[in-house]
């Protein structure tokens, strides 16, 4: 072999030394790289059009058509805003399309530099192909993160502010919001609506039974006795009660009544607001992560989108009810069912997720799991593709 | 061949040696497909350095090798004297390279693009990223979406990418697709400078003329072995010598040369003679041609010794590989 001889070499080196350390070996990506990175995907115009219109877009359209269709026929539309509708907007949209736009920006993030080319010029800077990676985890968040916290606002805003003015109780007009003395000192003022319409279930042993049987058996109701009261076996009719024997029953009942009643909201309280909040994130952090995973792994957007859709639209809610023998264990590695049984208590049940009015993420149509094995599910989803994302990246030919 | 580990100890003891790019039998296969086979070459610093083979010898699979694109299967290499890929950051913070076509996001201007990869680079190579753009003559499209760039623009958008990072060594494979000849030319030049600032420049071609035209040095690599190596010059004087005669009866004219003790082989064409001697036959053979032909009565309009070209040199190295073994 003829090699060139080294004298040729001993034109004068650049002046450039070998850089001082900007650990470029290390795993840690940079500001910057983060800040570029979220760039790249910002400036995808569709992307970025199609991520707003399905988390701001569409909520606020439909909230708007309510609001318009509530102002200019309140007496045949309802409020535009309300517990209701609350319950509605964060179950059955925020959480399933923030699951997948999320993906679908993960499965960009994970799969563009490939497929436009970028990839090798990244690789030939000597930068850590996992710092590359981990890059794109928090400047894909840096994006969608937001968008879901303005479609969620916009949500409670409206569902908050267009909220009923009036609660409707047992079919009664009740004002929203008093404490249990409060709703006894209407319940005293009206003693008819009350005694008629509140649910009463009593006996023996039931305080001011004899008081509640009387103004129960001879209080005109209508056509006949007030609603829900039960007769005990033997009880002879009573005398004609007084009046202040009308108000003490109207305000025994509305003291029991009251539990129920302290569950019925106008708008959403600011507990349930924050938790559907943190929940809604959660899904979305999930499925940006899974669809980054997923797409650097096979190095495709469009076959990670449209599996991630599949087990968010299909899988899940099939895998969270289903009863499987043997394979419920499996059912309960399913991340969307984790998800669910993390739902704030007082969300419907749509779709696959939601602990159901009221619950606690025990709704008895999903498949039990702990909020401990939920935990972990949802964890080693986020691990889990994370890690193999990062592997295919780092062994990947450029 | 034996299968050597990709960090060698002799490599790494040595960091600052005389050579830009070195490997030792160098080996990466595609199942039973030896895109490079044992290569041994050794590029010196500060000097252009052309990387030559026909289609599908292994050209961009050494180069992918070298940066850490993919894997080699065994033998050892250093780049700028860091063993890689153990010391791979190292070595490619002061590596520039185009690999193939080079392909950047459609959607952002080629100043964006050029930030994306000066924030994987020390925090100086943003501030070159103006410089570079002026450099490579795309600074006034630089806030243009790189979907409207052409693919000469593209090309000098990748020479931008390279120079990012100071480089000591730049890595150019196929750098003249698509350019025109003033963007050549340019090209050519840019090459030349960068040369004359002390960085080396693997060029990696086709255009035979061009690297001619632009190189010191070359290797030649076929079927993924890397067959001659060294400067120009010397690997032309190697090179069969050709004399070229215009001439009546060339027929007559061969049958007189086939005669002489030089024995040259002659090929007739309408026009003349094509006599190819040995390499390092001497000038006087031409004066010796010409006396036997006139003194043969042969009429002789023109003889002109050919200078060997590097294109006729690596048809003919490559032919005379290319045939049966």
């Amino acid at each position: 072999m003829t090699t060139v001889t080294g004298s040729q070499a001993e034109s004068p080196s650049p002046s450039m030394p070998t850089p001082p350390s900007d650990h470029r070996g290390s795993w840690i990506p940079s500001g910057a790289m983060i800040a570029t990175r979220c760039m790249e995907l910002r400036k995808r115009r569709g992307l970025m059009i199609t991520l707003i219109l399905v988390t701001i877009g569409i909520p606020t359209v439909f909230l708007l058509i309510r609001l318009l269709l509530h102002a200019f026929a309140p007496n045949t539309y309802g409020p535009a805003g309300g517990y209701t509708i609350y319950g509605a907007m964060v179950s059955g949209v925020l959480y399933t399309f923030g699951f997948i736009v999320a993906a679908v920006l993960g499965a960009t993030a994970g799969s563009a530099d490939l497929t436009e080319g970028m990839f090798r010029h990244a690789v030939v800077t000597g930068r850590s192909r996992l710092a590359l990676y981990l890059a794109r985890i928090p400047a894909g968040l840096a994006i969608i993160v937001p968008l879901v916290a303005i479609g969620f606002t916009i949500v409670c805003a409206v569902c908050v502010f267009a909220a009923p003015t009036r609660l409707q109780f047992n079919g009664v007009t009740v004002p929203p919001n008093l404490s249990s003395a409060g709703l006894q000192s209407w319940a005293a003022d009206h003693e008819a609506e009350v005694i008629c319409n509140f649910g009463l279930d009593i006996g023996p042993s039931t305080p001011g039974f004899s008081t509640l049987n009387t103004v129960e058996q001879n209080f005109p109701c209508g056509n006949g006795p007030g609603p829900g009261a039960k007769q005990p076996p033997g009880i002879q009719s009573q005398p004609q009660p007084t009046q202040a024997q009308i108000r003490e029953a109207a305000t025994i009942i509305a003291r029991m009544n009251y539990a129920d009643y302290a569950r019925q909201f106008l708008y959403p309280s600011n507990s349930l607001m924050i938790k559907s909040g943190l929940w809604l994130e959660l899904e979305a952090v999930i499925g940006f992560v899974v669809g980054l995973g997923l797409a650097s792994l096979i190095g495709q957007r469009t076959v990670a989108v449209v599996l991630m859709i599949v087990l968010e639209v299909v899988l899940t809610p099939i895998l969270s009810r289903a009863h499987l023998p043997h394979l419920s264990n499996l059912q309960r590695a399913v991340v969307g069912l984790a998800t669910a049984h993390l739902s704030p208590g007082g969300l419907p049940v749509i779709g696959g997720g939601g602990g159901g009015p009221g619950g606690h993420g025990g709704n008895a149509a999903l498949l039990p799991e702990s909020t401990t094995v939920a935990v972990c599910v949802i964890v080693a989803w986020l691990v889990g593709w994370s890690v193999l994302g990062a592997w295919r990246m780092m062994t990947r030919d450029a | 061949m034996s299968t050597a580990t990709l960090d060698d100890p002799s490599t790494e003891r040595r960091p600052e040696g005389q050579w830009a790019v070195e490997t030792h039998g160098l080996t990466k296969r595609f199942g039973d497909n030896i895109a490079v086979n044992d290569v041994e070459l050794l590029v010196p610093r500060g000097c252009a350095f052309g990387y030559l083979g026909p289609n599908g010898a292994g050209k961009t699979t050494l180069i992918r090798v070298l940066l850490g694109l993919t894997h080699a299967d065994a033998g050892t290499m250093s780049l700028l004297g860091h063993p890689v890929p153990k010391h791979r950051d190292v070595a490619l913070a002061r590596v520039g390279a185009i690999v193939d076509e080079p392909r950047f996001h459609g959607h952002l201007t080629g100043r964006q693009n050029l930030q994306i990869l000066a924030a994987a680079r020390e925090r100086a190579a943003r501030d070159r990223i103006g410089p570079a753009l002026e450099r490579v003559g795309i600074l006034h499209r630089a806030d243009d979406k790189v979907s409207k760039y052409s693919m000469g623009m593209r090309q000098r958008l990748g020479v931008a990418a390279c120079l990012l990072g100071d480089p000591q060594l730049l890595i150019l494979d196929e750098p003249m697709n698509g350019l025109d000849p003033a963007g050549m030319q340019d090209m050519r030049e840019m090459i030349l400078s960068l040369v004359t600032e002390g960085r080396t420049v693997v060029l990696s071609s086709h255009l035979l003329d061009e690297v001619e035209r632009t190189c010191d040095a070359v290797a030649i690599v076929d079927r993924g072995r890397v067959v001659r190596q060294g400067p120009i010059s010397e690997l032309l004087a190697g090179a069969t010598f050709v004399v070229q005669v215009e001439c009546t009866e060339p027929d007559r004219a061969r049958l007189l040369l086939d005669g002489t003790s030089f024995r040259p082989q002659v090929d007739v064409d309408p026009a003349g003679l094509t006599i190819s001697l040995p390499a390092g036959t001497e000038r006087a053979v031409v004066a010796e041609i010409n006396r036997v032909l006139v003194e043969g009565g042969i009429s002789v309009y023109r003889l002109q010794h050919v200078q060997a070209s590097l294109e006729a040199w690596f048809l003919e190295v490559t032919s005379r590989l290319g045939g049966p073994e």
